[in-house]
């Protein structure tokens, strides 16, 4: 019993005298990414891009932290940005209206900082307002980089209008109630798809919280219903993907010959996604693309950090291009070449 | 007489009088439930489920439990996943599924036998290493393009799917273990009372590292199924998995204080809960909703299995009083 307590004091010490050691390696400005969950694919897809462009700059020192889709621990690791004084903090909020007092505490305390995959919206702190402009306006003593949730469902939204049948039976799976970018998504196909045909009829709406398995279950029920589904409606690739698994082997809908008899709508344009349309079970989707928010994030943070601009004024939004089955290839080459697919999976 | 061999036997089933009550009622709700291709789907979404309600419920009865089994699920599902992108052998990504389990159930095992830490805390410490792990060794990615591993979870042979069947395989096992074997009494023995089973000469010790070996088992190939199913590796997935389990056998009415539990409950109480989700998917219930009714509905059932079960033991101390040779 001894031994294990000298050992445990022994490893604790050890640990404690690394740490700082660590952190005093050098000079460099200190950046930390605080994600929304490191189970969340895209936020892990998020965190290694980060890290990939934080390796361009000589002069940034970038730690990552998970939020693991807790606010609570979000609350945690936004105080200790706080206590650990970073020289800038970049946030991708898991509930926007919890995390922004603690991001306002950041920048209170006259630390940079910018949020990133969503925007913390003034109405996140204040609530809403109903006025558009103030509501929709960057929380202040913030900045952002982000991608429009709303220009990217609306890729999809446009295209189905005209690829849809008419008086089609469709289902839609949504994100998580109260995540912005499931909310705004959701809100640019009732604008872009749903208000201009009224004579498509929603056969059932649920949510799957960006999940393959929680969509693939939804999808093997309502199929059961026996009213055929025209059309999948996906405010994510992954729950488009459990969607599409759930009638993989069902003839009604895909062929022997790996024709569907339906169409398919996704939005992030993930690996997987991308693999669908070159399969031509997935109809289209638009790309969120974490190299481009990692790359812009980290430029910004180097220009603000050596005074070439103020941080507020980091307001930057990723395009949302289209990835259909014309193009599908380009956009399989980043996956290639990112390592999370490779060549032998497109055989 | 005969009225109280009637109350007895209802007492005895009662939780299959539950599932048959919502059997009915399912199929009044929808006419497509009781089709075979809406009861197939029930029994391939509960296959994963299923295994983990085993695993939950070998640990309760003898007094123990599982809280990383969706993690180790997820973990084990991944490294079988990636070992057959790599050789493409079946069997060795299963093997090796097996052996993630195996080892990390080891783990808890050794922290809950040698070390007499609660299973409650061993194997929530487990839940984040091996979640941990899974996130790791992927970089949070799912793994894509399982070929022809996803027979695992979506093949069928003849009009049966392979999840389905091998689940029919495990739970003749499972039912053979604690019916048919020392170990499956000793089980009942350890979760009634430890220290009385120590003293009648069972070796707890050994007959906890044999259950929790059991449990890495299906808890390796329940991953293996679920990636199989969802047709990728997905690190991320079966978050909070263990509740599933632990919810069917308890449904199914394995007693948390130890030993009370049969496979054949076990198995009602999966398909209880199996059932309510379909028929409120099947009518579109809100997801939200659905949750707030299952909730109640499950508790509504324990209580009933329970309140069964009370008046039968009332009963039978009666009837013990009664036989009683008056002094």
């Amino acid at each position: 019993m001894k031994k294990w307590k000298v050992f445990s004091a022994a490893v604790l010490s050890a640990a404690m005298l690394a740490a700082p050691m660590t952190a005093m390696a050098d000079d460099a400005y200190r950046v930390c990414f605080v994600a929304r969950a490191s189970a969340d694919t895209f936020a892990a897809w998020l965190t290694n891009e980060m890290k990939k462009a934080a390796d361009q700059y000589d002069d940034i020192e970038l730690t990552c932290v998970s939020g693991e889709a807790d606010d609570a621990e979000m609350a945690k690791q936004l105080e200790d940005c706080i206590t650990k004084q970073y020289d800038y903090v970049i946030v991708q909020s898991n509930n926007n209206a919890a995390q922004a007092p603690y991001v306002k505490a950041i920048a209170d305390a006259g630390i940079p900082v910018v949020t990133t995959n969503p925007t913390t919206h003034q109405a996140d702190l204040d609530g809403e307002t109903g006025d558009p402009e103030v509501d929709n306006a960057v929380m202040a003593g913030t900045g952002t980089v982000d991608a429009d949730p709303v220009a990217q469902a609306a890729v999809g939204a446009k295209r189905a209008v005209e690829e849809v049948p008419e008086n089609a039976n469709v289902v839609v799976f949504r994100g998580p109630s109260g995540n912005y970018h499931a909310e705004k998504r959701r809100e640019a196909w009732d604008t872009y798809f749903f208000d201009v045909r009224d004579d498509v009829n929603i056969l059932y709406e649920d949510y799957a919280n960006w999940n393959n398995d929680e969509a693939m279950a939804l999808m093997e029920t309502w199929v059961q219903g026996g009213t055929h589904i025209d059309a999948i409606i996906s405010m994510n690739d992954n729950m488009a993907a459990g969607a599409i698994e759930a009638v993989r082997n069902n003839t009604d809908y895909i062929a022997e010959d790996g024709t569907p008899s339906f169409l398919a709508y996704g939005v992030d344009g993930t690996a997987q996604g991308c693999l669908l349309i070159r399969e031509g079970l997935l109809t289209a989707t638009a790309l969120q693309d974490a190299g481009e928010i990692a790359a812009l994030n980290m430029k910004y943070a180097e220009a603000v950090l050596n005074g070439e601009m103020d941080y507020t004024e980091v307001n930057d939004y990723v395009d949302a291009p289209e990835i259909n089955a014309e193009n599908v290839d380009e956009f399989l080459k980043i996956y290639i070449e990112n390592g999370e697919i490779s060549e032998a999976d497109l055989d | 007489m005969k009225n109280s061999k009637l109350t007895a036997g209802l007492q005895r089933f009662s939780i299959f009088i539950v599932l048959l009550v919502m059997f009915v009622a399912c199929s009044l709700l929808s006419p497509y439930f009781l089709t075979p291709n809406n009861l197939m789907n029930v029994a391939r979404q509960l296959c994963v489920g299923i295994l983990l309600a085993y695993a939950e419920m070998i640990l309760i009865v003898s007094g123990f439990l599982d809280l990383s089994i969706g993690s180790v699920l997820a973990l084990s599902g991944v490294l079988a996943v990636s070992t057959y992108k790599s050789t493409h052998v079946m069997v060795l990504a299963l093997l090796v599924a097996f052996l993630v389990g195996i080892v990390c159930n080891m783990v808890n095992a050794v922290f809950v036998a040698q070390f007499d830490v609660p299973a409650f805390i061993a194997t929530l410490g487990m839940q984040q290493v091996a979640r941990g792990i899974a996130l790791y060794y992927t970089g949070g990615a799912n793994i894509l393009q399982l070929g022809k591993f996803v027979q695992l979870g979506q093949g069928m042979v003849g009009p049966f799917p392979v999840p389905v069947l091998i689940v029919l395989l495990i739970t003749v096992i499972v039912w053979y273990l604690f019916n048919h074997t020392r170990y499956g009494r000793s089980l009942y023995a350890i979760g009634g009372n430890r220290k009385a089973a120590e003293a009648s000469g069972i070796n707890t010790k050994k007959s906890i590292f044999i259950s929790y070996a059991i449990v890495g088992v299906l808890a390796g190939l329940a991953g293996a199924i679920f990636m199989a199913r969802n047709n990728s590796g997905i690190p991320n997935g079966a978050v909070g998995y263990e509740m599933t389990g632990l919810t069917a056998a308890i449904v199914g009415g394995t007693s948390f204080s130890g030993g009370v539990g049969t496979v054949m409950g076990t198995v009602a109480g999966a398909f209880i809960i199996g059932f309510l989700e379909n028929i409120m998917n099947l009518i579109g219930v809100n997801s939200y909703i659905q949750s707030i009714i299952e909730g109640a509905i499950i508790v509504l059932a324990v209580a009933f299995d329970i309140r069964s079960k009370s008046r039968k033991q009332t009963k039978q101390i009666m009837a013990v009083k009664d036989e009683a040779p008056k002094a």
